[in-house]
């Protein structure tokens, strides 16, 4: 009786303690579970920030060095256009300084007289000239030098009132209506975008 | 030994056991109240490494960046000088030739 009832005590604690250990153990592999799908999730956001910060580091060091050649290349366009600017400059300052080598200007003077009747079209135009030409320059010669490089008489009226231009003419019609404006300051006006070009063309080869 | 005292070490043996099953349901419960702590601080580690790493990508990235930019820099100032140098050989005879152009121009 006594070992029977020892024996059943003992199936029952057994029993109780298996029950026990499959209950822990139950319990640490589903930890073990969540454990390892935690570190494969975290490992997934470590590593998204690492191929994050990769693509960041690789635009940083593109923007410092795109910044960089942008800042070299305005600084070059600058010191460029001083040059051009210079080179322009001078370029003006000897056109109207021509004014004053009677020699060189005073045909230069007739061909822009010429183009500007040639243009108008007119065959009595006005022609205006500045205050220094008016006093120096031989209209008669002028006007058959016109005649001749137009290959047709011409009467040409000269205005009383002066330009203000460094040389060169405004050609108008009698009713003003029509202006050639053939003045060396309009002309290298009109140029400048050619020159500039030109300019670069010839000192930087571009 | 009697009935009653059989029954009696049977009902002791009964409770025995439930104490070893309740122990051990609280003992699980430990375990699985620890894991989400561990695995909160193990996410807070790696992603605080992570960062850090990140960080430091980055920093070196900008520095390096401003290392090749000085570089580049440096070298784009010679060429510059160079080439304005080289220019301004060239300016008396562009003068010339927009002279000549403003000149030869059609009017």
């Amino acid at each position: 009786m006594m070992s029977e009832t020892s024996k059943f005590t003992e199936d029952i604690l057994r029993v109780a303690t298996e029950k026990a250990r499959n209950i822990i153990a139950e319990a640490e592999a589903e930890t073990q579970r969540a454990s390892d799908e935690a570190k494969t999730s975290i490992s997934r956001e470590a590593e998204a920030i690492i191929r994050n910060a990769r693509a960041d580091a690789e635009a940083v060091k593109r923007r410092e060095i795109s910044e960089a050649r942008h800042k070299s290349k305005l600084r070059e366009e600058q010191e460029k256009d001083t040059v051009m600017g210079e080179v322009l400059t001078h370029a003006k300052k000897r056109v109207l300084d021509m004014a004053e080598d009677e020699t060189k200007y005073l045909p230069y003077l007739t061909s822009l007289v010429e183009s500007a009747i040639r243009h108008l079209g007119n065959e009595t135009p006005l022609v205006h000239l500045n205050k220094v030409d008016m006093t120096r320059v031989n209209r008669t010669n002028l006007e058959r030098d016109v005649a001749k490089a137009l290959q047709n008489p011409i009467k040409i009226e000269w205005s009383k009132e002066p330009i203000a231009a460094a040389g060169g003419a405004i050609v108008s019609s009698r009713d003003g209506k029509t202006r050639i404006v053939n003045t060396l300051d309009e002309r290298f006006d009109a140029l400048e975008s050619k020159l500039l070009i030109e300019a670069g063309k010839s000192l930087f080869g571009q | 030994m009697s009935g009653i005292e059989t029954v009696k070490i049977i009902v002791d043996a009964e409770k025995q056991a439930a104490k070893i099953i309740q122990d051990a349901e609280a003992t699980a419960a430990g375990i699985r109240r620890k894991i989400d702590s561990l695995i909160q601080n193990q996410r807070t580690e790696t992603l605080a490494t992570a960062k850090k790493e990140a960080a430091l990508l980055v920093q070196q990235a900008e520095e390096e960046g401003k290392r090749e930019a000085a570089g580049y820099e440096k070298e784009a100032a010679v060429n510059t000088r160079e080439l304005i140098a080289r220019a301004s050989t060239k300016k008396s005879a562009t003068i010339e030739k927009l002279v000549g152009l403003v000149m030869e121009e059609k009017k």
